[in-house]
């Protein structure tokens, strides 16, 4: 079987996953299309081997190579009471064909074959696999009731999860705090001082409008809460009792950031305006003088999601001698992974929004090897990365905070403090907040008297503490903290995986009060903390990790077959997506299965002009432009068959079954895959005109060594080509009908069938493997440490509470923040 | 009112350097010391508001200065290195009143946008439609790396009120892109030597840190003490290198490149307004010894600027006196008086940078450096653009210094393509190219 040597191109080999042409797919950049490259595939010789394979497998039959397990998993079955006996073969014949290749204990030997054996498959279906392919190139050798030995023992000595964990028991890893941690706690050092913002149920900002060019008392015309700043007034007045030629406006309440990244803030307008955000020290936006035609300022500015920062508009337009002129006005942004846009009005607070800071200090990308963010390396970049940050905090305390506290708390007591107690008490506070606990007199006088003794100068001093606190083991390093009680401990945990941040006042008075006391207690706090801004933004990023969103930037189509499938589409179906997620995760009912089973979405009038009348809005459970769908079984899965998801996961201008059924496998099945022997460029459809894209996945992976995976992916992917490359619905592709039937193994051997996307999303939402899959994510995605080093039994009683709790995810958070807050207790 | 010092976070969005490219800026030297193999050109330009007195100012005939007016008296001692220019005019119309087109065409040298600010007369206006000469020039030399500096061009001010309107304005960075003057001098060290400061305070505690790194180090398990043990050596690594850096410093400062000690605690108060006039000027030599910047402009005050200058015994405010007729002797005397003091903080940094031997060079650093000192007016009362006072000092640009020239009428255009031109970037046109005619004045060089 030559042809299964194909050869690899240096350019695009070798991607770490077997995805054809998914090389773009893992770039770690933001800017990411999933374009076939045509081009890579030039070696001739490749052609002609596949148009060798076309040939052997139109022979064969495409059908029976793929797409069907092959031997069947049942010939590999045995009674429990023989195992002993499989076993203590299985080690001879381990030993004998496969330890040269493996190694002794599958670790893998070096020149041969380097990973490790270790995996998710049940015994059967290692024993069909070694039947087939191992040894390599002398499959006869192993076969039968050999295999299944070979199996039996890898499976119980080194390849099962429970074996690994048995083999190298987890423990947790000290981590630093990870870049979304490390600006939350920042931001709450200062809103400890200033007070932090929530919002209420009100949206919109609100408005106060004068007839007169500029603030007079008793020229107020009217107040209301305007939805979107986004006004042309042309020549004429803004609103009753208003003259056209002169009046002023002044908007202000604070915008609700849903996720960390970076924002484009734009402000354009004709006529004198000042924008004030974050804070009022000097203007973000500064168009006091109008000059010339409209004015446009752009500026980006990274902030941290959960938190509302305050904002002011003041629009002025002037009588000219001139003569009357236009006036207009536009607050925009474009968001993370968005298009600009009039800030929508569900990221609107009309009310009173306390003074704030956004750390700007970019720090280095966390480590993600292991599927998720944590904070378990450094280098000097980070390292200067965090001085930088200490640094610009510094300048903030020294400008506007350290000010501001001696003006407040200088009044208090009949104003007798001295400035230099005043900074003491300030450093200290700081300190116990940086530090998670109320601090010791000893450490209070290295940070804090130590630094006030070593200069006269206020501001000096100020600046030493701060950059002494923050770049101390006990900020950096939560679990390193030699905290001594342990309510502040635990509060300190329940704080970091809830908010990624520190304790705020309730939380330590609760630790101060010994209140934290069982898991009952830590359950109703966890409870309280979930409703925050901060936990829901952690939420929906936890869902954006299962969905392995992130990786997903920008999607772009064919602009012959889908014309209209632009940049402001792509927007509507993130925000679709997340309304979605955000409604499924804030009813009543919280239910996980809804996230895969839902019938309805969330659409707006430009998804239906591209979809059509399936996703025309109904108007109910409106949220800005966007409301939901009529409910449609077949037409509407959760987010499998959301049309971001099925875009995203196809080509620009076919679908792609691999890149599907990965997702399904990796993320929502939660199954190990391993890398691919090679890099393989997808098959042309130019080449094979007459085959579905089914046929040619079938085709392409047909050699037994891609069986092994793709068994699995292709099985699972196939279950959703009904939907096309930007996920329309469709009954035939070449003018076959779609075969959309498929199946799944799933961890313990039990083999299952289904056709189409409903059938595959009743199947996923009952199954083992998915709800384990998404409380592992949940888990990692919320503690940066593995279930299993708080005990062999945690996913087991996790996953017994998510299934009593009716799959409540807010229920599941909460428990999985008990367990976290408890601490972890490592195996022996 | 006294003014917050900008934020770090507010210089990295100004200048767009990203945090990680700091560490390498905060090494001065690399970007301090351009070429030396060709002499630097340096160029200052200060401005000074309300017009002056023409009958004390312009000397009677054009020719050598033999000797000096009563309000260039301050520059009697280096009148061989003075070029008084008269005969040169804002000819630039348009929106806006006389002390706005003053102050924002004369170094832009075209019309402002309409706009709704509105003077006491004339139409309203906004800013420039175009960019000034100085940060042209600054860009040019930005882009060489024989000229390129830390900052290119500095902008300094005097007593500036806090608010940005045409009138407050005399640099452009291009159309409707004014570039505020930096005027508290604080803010301006901090500019300059801010990190170098917080390199100190760094270096200061990395002590305490480290000892707290152990600590808390020897709580933890073997595993997990290795990544504070490695956290701890790069600490060590910052710390040898501070050291480094500080011994570097050290020679620095024998050389003559020392942070400068500014008076603490100067509050930006119009009684302060010498003070803080020598603070900037100082930190401007300060600068030009490092070599930060080609390129500096001063800004006294504003157009219609109000200044009371009490120390001269002068109660009344600067534009209001400036308003008073010529048959007003007492007022035109203490316009004089308002003159001569600007003239006094001209021939203070002229000297100081006579006294300034050329860094890697013969000579002083003002011999490679011209001074212009210029008004938004020529006379206050008659808010006339005509005859606008063009006093340079200083040999950079290589004109003819020492003499007093008549050009009669002609339009300020034209002496911005002699400055561009002295400066190493000569140009055809500049700002609004109908008064660019005859191209750079003759006679000067």
């Amino acid at each position: 079987m030559a042809y299964t040597r194909s050869v690899p191109d240096p350019k695009t080999a070798p991607p770490p996953e077997c995805l054809p042409g998914q090389l773009h797919l893992t770039i770690a950049t933001s800017r990411i299309s999933i374009t076939r490259n045509r081009c890579r595939f030039s070696c001739g010789a490749v052609v002609i081997l596949w148009q060798l394979v076309s040939t052997i497998v139109a022979a064969r039959g495409a059908e029976s190579i793929n797409d069907k397990p092959a031997a069947s998993l049942q010939s590999f079955s045995f009674v429990e009471s023989a195992k002993p006996q499989l076993l203590a073969s299985g080690a001879v014949i381990y030993a004998d064909k496969c330890a040269s290749c493996h190694g002794d204990m599958g670790q893998g030997i070096s020149g041969a074959y380097e990973n490790p054996l270790v995996g998710d498959r049940s015994i059967a279906e290692l024993a069909s696999i070694i039947d087939r392919t191992m040894p390599e190139d002398e499959a006869e050798l192993c076969q039968g009731e050999d295999a299944l030995a070979a199996a039996i023992f890898a499976f119980e000595t080194f390849y099962s999860e429970d074996a690994q964990l048995r083999n190298q028991p987890p423990r947790p890893a000290l981590a630093r705090l990870t870049t979304n941690q490390y600006r939350q706690n920042l931001s709450d050092l200062y809103t400890f001082f200033r007070g932090r913002s929530v919002p209420d149920g009100e949206r919109g900002l609100h408005g106060i409008y004068f007839n007169h060019a500029g603030w007079r008392d008793n020229k107020k015309a009217f107040e209301r809460n305007d939805a979107l700043i986004d006004f042309d007034y042309g020549e004429d007045s803004p609103g009753e009792g208003i003259e056209a030629k002169e009046f002023g406006i002044y908007w202000s309440g604070g915008i609700m950031v849903p996720e960390t990244g970076r924002y484009e803030i734009v402000a354009r307008g004709m006529g004198s305006f000042k924008v004030d955000f974050i804070d009022s020290t000097e203007p973000f936006f500064d168009n006091h003088v109008q000059s010339g035609d409209v004015a446009e300022y752009k500026q980006s500015v990274e902030l941290v999601g959960g938190r509302i920062y305050p904002i002011n508009v003041e629009f002025i337009k002037r009588e000219r001698k001139t003569g009357n002129v236009t006036a207009q006005f536009t607050l925009a942004w474009r968001p993370p992974h968005g298009v600009e846009q009039p800030i929508p009005t569900r990221y609107l607070y009309p009310g009173w929004t306390e003074q704030s800071f956004a750390p700007q200090t970019l720090l280095p990308p966390d480590d993600r090897s292991a599927g998720y963010e944590r904070g378990s390396t450094i280098s000097r970049e980070w390292d200067e990365a965090t001085t930088n940050g200490a640094i610009e905090f510094a300048d903030v305390v020294s400008s506007r905070l350290w000010p501001w506290y001696r003006k407040e708390r200088g009044k208090e007591n009949g104003g007798e403090a001295s400035d230099r107690d005043l900074l003491r008490q300030f450093g200290c506070q700081l300190i116990d907040m940086a530090f998670r606990c109320p601090t010791s007199e000893e450490l209070r006088k290295q940070y804090v008297d130590d630094q006030l003794a070593a200069t006269t100068d206020d501001d000096e001093a100020v600046r030493r503490i701060v950059i002494l606190a923050l770049k101390s083991p006990r900020f950096l390093y939560p679990a390193a903290a030699p905290i001594q009680s342990d309510d502040f401990r635990l509060a300190s945990r329940l704080a970091l995986t809830m908010w990624d941040s520190i304790p705020d006042v309730e939380l330590r008075n609760a630790a101060q009060d010994g209140t934290l006391h069982g898991d009952d207690a830590v359950r109703q706090y966890a409870r309280r903390m979930l409703d925050d801004p901060r936990a829901l933004a952690k939420t929906m990023a936890a869902l954006h990790h299962w969905l392995n969103l992130s990786r997903i930037g920008e999607v772009s189509k064919s602009s012959e077959l889908f014309p209209n499938f632009n940049d402001p589409l792509v927007a509507d179906l993130r925000a679709s997506l997340d309304l979605f997620l955000q409604s499924v995760v804030q009813s009543e009912a919280s239910d996980f299965r809804q996230l895969i089973g839902a019938d309805w979405s969330y659409t707006s009038d430009r998804i239906a002009e591209f979809y059509g009348e399936s996703w025309r809005p109904t108007g109910e459970q409106s949220i800005d432009r966007f409301s939901r769908t009529t409910a449609d079984p077949q037409l509407r899965c959760g987010v499998i068959t959301h049309p971001l998801v099925l875009s995203a996961l196809a080509y620009n201008d076919t679908t792609s079954p691999i890149h599907r059924g990965v997702f399904l496998t990796r993320h929502l099945l939660g199954r190990v895959l391993r890398a691919p022997p090679e890099a393989f460029p997808p098959l042309s459809p130019d080449l094979h005109v007459d085959l579905t894209t089914r046929e040619r996945v079938a085709l392409q992976t047909s050699p037994e060594t891609c069986q092994a995976c793709h068994i699995t992916i292709n099985r699972l992917g196939f279950g959703l080509e009904q939907f096309d490359a930007v996920g329309i619905w469709r009954d035939l592709e070449k003018e076959k009908p779609i075969d959309s039937s498929g199946g799944y193994i799933d961890r313990s051997g039990r083999s299952h069938e289904f056709n189409g996307a409903r059938e595959l999303a009743n199947y996923l939402i009952n199954s083992d493997d998915a709800q384990s899959a998404f409380i592992n994510r949940m888990f990692l995605h919320f503690v940066k440490q593995p279930p299993a080093v708080y005990g062999t039994q945690t996913m087991a009683d996790l996953k017994a509470a998510f299934q009593q709790s009716e799959f409540n995810i807010r229920e599941l958070i909460v428990n999985i923040a008990v367990v976290a807050a408890k601490g972890a207790t490592t195996i022996q | 009112m006294s003014k917050s010092f900008t934020s770090r976070r507010d210089f990295l969005r100004r200048t767009g350097i990203t945090a990680a490219s700091l560490p390498f800026l905060m090494n001065l030297s690399s970007l301090g010391w351009a070429s030396t193999t060709t002499p630097r050109k340096r160029l200052v330009v200060i401005f000074t508001p309300n017009g002056i007195v023409p009958r004390n100012f312009w000397p009677d005939e054009p020719g050598p200065l033999e000797s000096m007016t009563r309000i260039l008296q301050p520059l009697d001692a280096l009148k061989d290195q003075t070029l008084m220019l008269q005969g040169v005019c804002d000819k630039i119309r348009g929106d806006g009143d006389g002390h706005m087109r003053g102050i924002a065409c004369l170094l832009t040298g075209i019309e402002l946008f309409p706009g709704d600010i509105q003077g006491g007369s004339d139409t309203p206006a906004g800013w420039s439609r175009g960019i000034s000469l100085d940060q042209h020039l600054k860009s040019k030399l930005q882009a060489d790396p024989n000229t390129q500096t830390r900052f290119g061009s500095l902008e300094f001010g005097v007593m500036v009120p806090e608010r940005a309107d045409t009138w407050t304005r005399l640099c452009y960075a291009g159309a409707n892109q004014p570039v505020a003057p930096i005027d508290n001098p604080y803010q301006m060290f901090d500019k300059l030597y801010g990190q170098v400061k917080d390199r100190d305070t760094i270096a200061s505690v990395l002590d305490v840190l480290h000892a707290d790194f152990h600590k808390v180090e020897s709580l933890l398990s073997a595993e997990d003490k290795q990544l504070l043990q490695q956290h701890a050596s790069m600490i060590r690594e910052v710390e040898n290198e501070l050291r480094q850096e500080k011994e570097m410093a050290a020679k620095k400062k024998d050389m003559g490149h020392a942070v400068p000690d500014l008076p603490r605690d100067i509050e930006e108060r119009n009684d302060n307004m010498p003070t803080l006039s020598k603070m900037q000027i100082d930190l401007m030599v300060n600068a030009f010894t490092a070599d930060f910047n080609r390129i500096a402009t001063l800004q006294y005050t504003n157009s219609v600027g109000g200044a009371k200058m009490k120390w001269l015994g002068i109660e009344e405010g600067h534009h209001d006196l400036s308003h008073e007729p010529n048959t007003n002797d007492d007022a035109l005397e203490k316009l004089t008086k308002i003159n001569i003091w600007f003239c006094e903080q001209v021939a203070y940094l002229a000297t100081r940078l006579a006294e300034t031997p050329e860094p890697g060079g013969g000579g002083s650093m003002l011999d490679n450096t011209t001074i212009i000192w210029t008004n938004e007016l020529g006379e206050g009362n008659s808010h006339t653009l005509d005859n606008i006072p063009f006093v340079m000092v200083g040999g950079g640009l290589g004109f003819k210094m020492g003499q007093s020239l008549q050009f009669g009428e002609v339009p300020h255009n034209r002496l911005l393509l002699n400055i561009a031109e002295g400066m190493g970037h000569p140009l055809a046109t500049f700002g609004n190219p109908d008064y660019c005619g005859d191209g750079p004045l003759t006679g000067l060089v």
